[in-house]
């Protein structure tokens, strides 16, 4: 089930009705755990099978690492969670990957080996409810809290409808508490959530959908050179396309578990207003980013062990990262080139401090708007390779974007008219709005400002009519 | 913001949206839109499933643009007794259709096949078409429950037909000229036509009687090459497709399914050329014997051979009653029907 569709607006109204009954809490936690299972059974039923795998898994593996005092049998138990979850993972994910790259290599080493390719389905939101639930078991190997021991908030904590197919990523102790006391949305909670709910349906439907995954599909799929226009038009066009697409996701999250009373934490903080790489991972899809940090980048030992084995750990974690999100050799070097800007980020900042100097003040000048648009320049070279069906295409399109190949114009003067009024508004929405969020911003507009802004977003949100188009991170 | 503000802000809100959305489906309907529905893969989906109806109750009807529109589903309906399962779809090649249905070994009706020869021998790569049959076979319970609800919505109001009053299909009418080279989206006439919930499209008056906009249709057909001598596929090519009707024909009557061909009128700029590009000998008569299936070319009927096609492709609603009785007739002489009412 998708946000945006007639059946999830039924879905939605039903459960927060039936929240709102004078229900024991028991008994609406149980409601809001059926609805996030019928929620993602609506997609595929036999996965919800997977989902109780990795609850139950990481359950009893939770328990066991309180208990247990023995380091070995502590680390085994972990490699239990770790195992499951990954082996989920590894195998709907980067199953077939595995197999081609070790056809490739068989076949290069020159063993006869054609294996019959696999029919794998990817469930959706594996890629999240696993982390999830792996964060749990590492912060209880940590000894990082306590572990829960009701098994229904638990299950909750792992399936919470509102982010269990696309994130952000939330942690344990953020949202298990939130289980523990009965809550129902204030009225501000409810009306916030519905304006936040508007909002992130209005960025994923209208300016996604509508406004810019024509023409970022049209160059991308594009089976010949292009004019340079139309590949940087492509390559803008994706990148407000992804940002308003995974943002409006996550708003949508935000706003949905707020009506029911929960707070969800930010994933997107104006990423395209970032100063450097590091800022833009302080923006963008913060809860992977974090994830990353602490679970991998510190345990590797972050920046504690000298400059080299910083710069080791900061391109091994991209690299993982950009794996994470898909199973291609062109994710892996998307993260490859985050991990490589890092790297020369920390080089240059280290003996001039100034980058860390002007994402500090939290003063917007000129200078810090001129290192944005650089930062934001250097990721669209980025969604290149995070786009592109494979390493021809990125070289294509890199070479169409640099002059170094011409072609015959593809999109329309309205798709480049759409970019060319979107992106820079988007830009500068995100410039003016970098060191605040939309609600801390709206609450400063009068009513009658906020009151039509609302409806022109679901006047617009109607009359796109683009309904039902998968979230692009339904993919990871 | 305290809570009375966003309060009001709320109830601004809805007093905005309300208001507007009555405003727009009100003006549409004062500038004499139909309602209509939209063609998609839902609307496709619904009828795919009522394929298994017994051969004495339905005929499912696979094409191009030319049967949507020239199959007067009433006319049939009250007819012959049976109910007519429309799956055509414009601009569309029916092959993956046939082959979806060749391979459902619970389809085992009676289907009719149009052909319109520059789509159905053609090199074009059927996304739409394989969208629907995807859909068909895979939707999930929250699209199927989707769209169930878009129906309901698709009956009361006439702005939901998204290829009209979406804002990417207003956009696009704004004709914004394009670069030189880059061929832009293709926009029809306004009210060129509308579609049934039973999938039927039909022409409307206020189009079939402005001259304007028929030299505006038949221009968009001269660009499709409507006017083109260039012959159609041969070759291996025209084998495979031979070979790939003929296989999923063979199961559908191998299960005691009934198949027949038929080629909906043409008139105007498209029937001076279709003959030259696609010769029935060739194409449609080798169909035939490919596939051992009986013919009901327009050509053959004098009930059939004189329509005029307004914008040379497709009947008015009007005529599509006087063809669909033709139709009616020319089945029964192959005995096409068991219900004791033919």
């Amino acid at each position: 089930m998708v946000f945006n569709s007639y059946t999830f607006i039924v879905f939605f109204i039903i459960i927060l009705i039936l929240h709102n009954l004078p229900f024991t809490w028991k008994m609406k936690k149980i409601n809001l755990l059926l609805a996030s299972y019928i929620f993602y059974a609506a997609w595929n039923p036999p996965f919800i099978i997977l989902l109780w795998i990795s609850t139950l898994i990481d359950y009893f593996v939770g328990i066991k690492l309180h208990q247990e005092t023995v380091k070995a049998k502590r680390k085994a138990w972990l490699f239990i969670s770790i195992a499951g979850n990954l082996g989920l993972l590894g195998f709907f994910k980067y199953g077939n990957f595995l197999l081609e790259n070790f056809t490739l290599l068989c076949q290069s080493l020159g063993l006869d080996y054609h294996p019959a390719k696999m029919d794998i389905i990817l469930p959706v939101g594996i890629s999240f409810y696993t982390f999830q639930t792996l964060s749990y078991s590492l912060d209880m190997y940590k000894r990082k809290g306590l572990p829960e021991k009701s098994l229904l908030d638990f299950s909750l904590f792992v399936t919470f409808l509102p982010q269990l197919v696309a994130g952000p990523i939330v942690r344990p102790d953020e949202l298990i508490p939130q289980f523990k006391k009965p809550v129902t949305a204030t009225k501000q909670q409810l009306l916030q959530g519905l304006l936040l709910l508007s909002l992130g349906l209005f960025m994923k439907v209208v300016m996604a959908d509508t406004m810019l995954s024509g023409a970022s599909d049209a160059v991308f799929d594009a089976a010949r050179p292009l004019p340079a226009v139309d590949a940087w038009a492509g390559v803008l066009a994706f990148s407000g396309q992804i940002f308003f697409d995974f943002a409006g996701y996550s708003t949508c999250a935000i706003g949905i578990a707020l009506c029911f009373g929960f707070f969800i934490t930010h994933n997107f903080l104006y990423p395209y207003a970032a100063i450097g790489f590091s800022d833009f991972w302080r923006r963008w899809h913060i809860t992977l980013s974090s994830w990353l940090r602490d679970y991998l980048y510190i345990p590797l030992g972050g920046n504690r062990k000298g400059n080299v084995r910083t710069y080791i750990n900061l391109m091994l974690t991209m690299l993982i990262g950009g794996l994470w999100h898909g199973a291609s050799w062109t994710f892996v070097v998307w993260g490859g080139l985050h991990g490589l800007y890092l790297g020369l980020e920390k080089f240059i900042d280290d003996k001039t401090h100034k980058i860390t100097k002007l994402v500090l003040t939290h003063k917007k000048t000129i200078t810090g708007f001129l290192y944005a648009l650089f930062t934001f320049f250097l990721v669209n070279i980025t969604w290149v390779f995070f786009r592109a069906q494979g390493f021809k295409k990125a070289w294509d399109m890199l070479k169409s974007m640099f002059g170094m190949q011409n072609g015959d114009p593809l999109l329309s003067t309205l798709a480049l008219i759409k970019v060319a009024i979107v992106i820079p508004l988007m830009v500068l929405f995100h410039w003016l709005l970098r060191n605040t969020t939309v609600v801390q911003a709206a609450a400063k507009l009068p009513w009658w400002l906020v009151g039509t802004i609302w409806a022109v977003m679901i006047l617009l949100l109607v009359w796109s009519q683009e309904s039902t188009g998968s979230f692009i991170y339904f993919q990871f | 913001m305290p809570t009375a503000n966003l309060t009001k802000a709320a109830l601004l809100m809805l007093c905005i949206v309300v208001v507007s959305l009555i405003s727009w489906e009100y003006m549409w309907r004062h500038k004499g839109y139909d309602r209509g529905f939209n063609d998609d893969v839902g609307l496709w989906r619904k009828n795919r499933l009522k394929v298994y109806q017994p051969q004495n109750e339905a005929t499912v009807f696979i094409g191009s643009s030319r049967i949507k529109f020239d199959l007067d589903i009433p006319t049939w309906e009250k007819t012959t007794g049976e109910k007519a399962v429309q799956l055509a779809l414009h601009g569309s090649n029916p092959r993956p259709a046939l082959v979806d249905l060749g391979n459902d070994e619970n389809f085992k009706g009676k289907l009719v096949i149009d052909i319109t020869e520059g789509l159905f021998f053609g090199p074009r790569p059927e996304i739409e078409m394989n969208q629907r049959v995807q859909y068909g076979q895979e939707a999930s319970p929250a699209q199927k429950a989707g769209d169930q609800i878009s129906f309901a919505l698709e009956h009361q109001f006439t702005f939901l037909q998204k290829d009209l009053f979406s804002l990417n299909a207003m956009l696009t009418d704004l004709r914004i000229p394009n670069r030189k080279g880059v061929r832009g989206d293709i926009i029809f006439p306004p009210k060129f036509s509308y579609v049934t919930f039973d999938r039927q499209e039909i022409l409307t008056d206020t189009f079939v009687k402005d001259s304007a906009m028929l030299r505006w249709q038949t221009d968009i057909w001269t660009m499709f090459g409507a006017l083109s001598d260039e012959p159609g596929a041969g070759g291996d090519t025209l084998q495979k497709i031979l070979e790939e009707v003929k296989t999923a024909v063979a199961k559908i009557i191998a299960r005691g399914g009934k198949v027949i061909f038929v080629r909906t009128p043409s008139s105007g700029g498209y029937w001076a050329h279709e003959p030259i590009q696609y010769p029935r000998e060739k194409y449609y008569d080798q169909l035939l014997r490919a596939t051992g299936c009986k013919g009901i070319h327009f050509q053959d009927y004098p009930d059939m051979a004189n329509f005029i096609c307004p914008e040379w492709s497709h009947l008015t609603k009007e005529d599509a009653v006087e063809y669909t009785q033709a139709l009616i007739k020319a089945l029964q002489q192959q005995n096409w029907f068991s219900n004791p009412r033919k």
